[in-house]
């Protein structure tokens, strides 16, 4: 189990896109007491020049009504949120949860907002976030390695060709030169050409003799 | 005084369990309160005297939210102290939100909350376990054994504990759980002895504690490695009205933080302990419990005074602006937490069942119930300042 420590959130910065009001007071005193600084916005997004700074988001959480959001209120693609992004919901309607869902939110607070619920809801959003950008980036490299599949099929055979090699000896070679420049053997495969592959058997070559010469 | 009127009336509830695992807490929470209540009605000067309505859990926690009601309801309570466990606690804050009261809350928990129906008159963990292991790092060691109540007092004390001892590099040498009122402790004294650690947090409540620290004195006498001076166990809440139920020989020895502790230096508290022996009897020891009770009914008073009614928003913003000249010192209520600053002590507890005060924070804390000022970097480089002065002290000493 790796280590739990104590959520902090002080210093981070919190949107809440709703009409302000009492319960919206309420949020805001019990997110500055967390040490939070907050913005509160309604009925559109803040203004990009406001909020953006070299290209992202100055805020690290985003509470978001999810009574009344709509498609178009956020400046990025659909469900593509770039910070943890929780619901404040009043309604239970299946349509307005269905919209949250669209939306990828990691966590919810229900309406009236009490002082109970507010550091869960923060501690759930942010784990859950990150859990969610890992898997997209663990999906996104399994993706490349199938997409990349037809490359790796033509650099070894082409390979085989040119040297005269087995498969497994033209794949050993591939999969020892990515190796030796950083690379994965996929993103090695799409930059292949002839020139490559006469260094690749050289180098072989080369290596058996000295081998050979031991 | 309104206007000259009549005093006016103001019905106060007070919900404590005084008798099961924590009677003995109960106990000197409602003797203490009583006893301010006694003296403010007995003051004809005073605007305001308070009608008590006590309600007895019993340590059964399904009682609490149905009593609680009823003092609400029934008995129009806008003001209600009580509940000693964070169980209990939160089982009569939808209540106290629903009907708008304000919960008076007079125990030192485990923090990670702040609900603005709530005043928090005991310690948060940067007032107990937080000055409490600064000293235990700095002067017995890092190596722990953690051991407590299994609830959520128990675990999340030694929670934080684990992420102190983590943030100094120290060990974490066994951390063992009780079912409440559990005596069977024999198994963790026997890992204890095999572990050696440098000190040994206790967060077991009522009989189990009792009987940890009996036990641990009976394996002092045959291992004289574990001794209260040597390998002290430590407590975040064990007080004067514990001592008793342990005895002597067995206690002698052993460390407790509190806000208060009776041999407390200070002119108020020589007059409160004047005022407890002619209250009760020149034996009754007095506890930061006894002195929580006593001091809450004296805030709650002096707050709906100011504000000339017992409307919540009316005396939350009497009581923010005050200062409370109380045996503990001096006190405030931050408006921001709804947490009182407090100044911890750390007692050890002598042959004739008192603690002897032996450290004490400098000025008095400002609650920090999310630890949001808590860094493990800053922790310890604190703790490696403190090892410096701590070593040149001792040198001084030997000079």
């Amino acid at each position: 189990m790796t280590r739990f420590y104590t959520p902090n959130f002080n210093g981070k910065r919190a949107l809440i896109l709703h009409r302000n009001g009492e319960s919206m007071k309420r949020l805001t005193r019990q997110l500055e007491r967390l040490g939070m600084e907050v913005t509160i916005c309604w009925p559109e997004f803040p203004k990009s020049d406001d909020v953006y700074q070299n290209g992202k988001l100055i805020f690290d959480i985003i509470f978001v009504d999810a009574d009344n959001g709509y498609d178009d209120l956020f400046p990025w693609l659909l469900g593509a949120p770039p910070v943890p992004l929780i619901a404040l919901l009043g309604s239970e309607l299946p349509g307005r949860l269905e919209w949250a869902m669209s939306q990828n939110i990691v966590s919810h607070i229900s309406k009236p907002i009490q002082s109970s619920g507010v550091f869960s809801a923060l501690v759930f959003a942010v784990s859950n976030f990150e859990k969610m950008k890992s898997e997209q980036l663990h999906l996104e490299s399994l993706e490349m390695v199938v997409n990349s599949r037809p490359a790796v099929l033509r650099g070894v055979s082409a390979l085989m060709k040119h040297g005269d090699l087995s498969e497994s000896q033209a794949f050993a070679l591939i999969r020892k030169a990515a190796m030796d420049n950083r690379t994965s053997i996929e993103k090695y495969c799409l930059a292949l050409n002839a020139d490559i592959f006469d260094k690749l058997l050289i180098n072989s070559a080369n290596f058996k003799n000295s081998k050979k010469a031991n | 005084m309104f206007g000259g009127m009549m005093r006016k009336e103001i019905p106060l509830g007070l919900l404590y369990s005084v008798t099961g695992t924590y009677g003995a807490i109960g106990r000197d929470l409602l003797d203490g309160a009583l006893m301010a209540i006694d003296e403010i009605n007995e003051d004809e000067s005073n605007s305001i005297s308070f009608k008590t309505i006590i309600g007895d859990p019993g340590g059964n926690i399904d009682e609490y939210h149905r009593m609680c009601e009823d003092m609400l309801r029934r008995d129009k309570c806008k003001q209600i102290m009580g509940t000693i466990t964070s169980i209990g606690r939160k089982e009569v804050t939808p209540i106290i939100e629903k009907y708008d009261a304000l919960l008076w809350y007079t125990s030192p928990y485990e923090g990670f909350e702040v609900c603005e129906n709530i005043i928090y008159t005991g310690a948060a963990p940067n007032q107990h376990i937080l000055p409490l292991f600064e000293h235990m790092f700095t002067h017995f060691g890092k190596n722990t054994y953690l051991v407590g109540s299994n609830y959520v007092w128990g675990w999340e004390v030694n929670r934080i504990a684990r992420e102190l001892i983590a943030a100094v590099d120290g060990e974490v040498q066994g951390e063992k759980y009780l079912p409440l009122d559990d005596v069977d402790v024999e198994r963790i004294i026997d890992e204890i002895e095999r572990k050696k650690p440098d000190f040994i947090l206790n967060n077991l409540v009522g009989n189990s504690s009792y009987a940890f620290i009996r036990a641990y004195y009976e394996l002092g006498k045959r291992n004289s490695d574990f001794l209260a001076k040597t390998r002290p166990i430590v407590s975040c809440d064990l007080t004067e009205c514990d001592l008793k139920h342990i005895g002597a020989e067995a206690a002698d020895g052993h460390l407790s933080t509190a806000v208060y502790f009776e041999k407390l230096n200070n002119d108020l508290n020589q007059t409160f302990r004047n005022k407890v022996t002619k209250y009760f009897d020149k034996n009754r020891s007095i506890s930061s419990f006894l002195v929580s009770g006593y001091e809450t009914v004296h805030m709650i008073s002096k707050s709906i005074s100011i504000a000339q009614t017992d409307e919540i928003n009316a005396v939350m913003d009497a009581l923010y602006v005050c200062e409370f000249e109380t045996a503990m010192g001096r006190m405030k209520i931050d408006s921001n937490t709804n947490h009182a600053c407090l100044t911890p002590l750390l007692g050890r507890i002598n042959s004739n069942l008192e603690f002897d005060i032996i450290d004490a924070s400098k000025h008095p804390i400002v609650a920090d119930p999310y630890l949001i000022n808590f860094s493990a970097e800053q922790f310890s480089r604190r703790i490696v300042t403190l090892e410096r002065q701590a070593a040149n002290d001792y040198l001084k000493v030997i000079k």
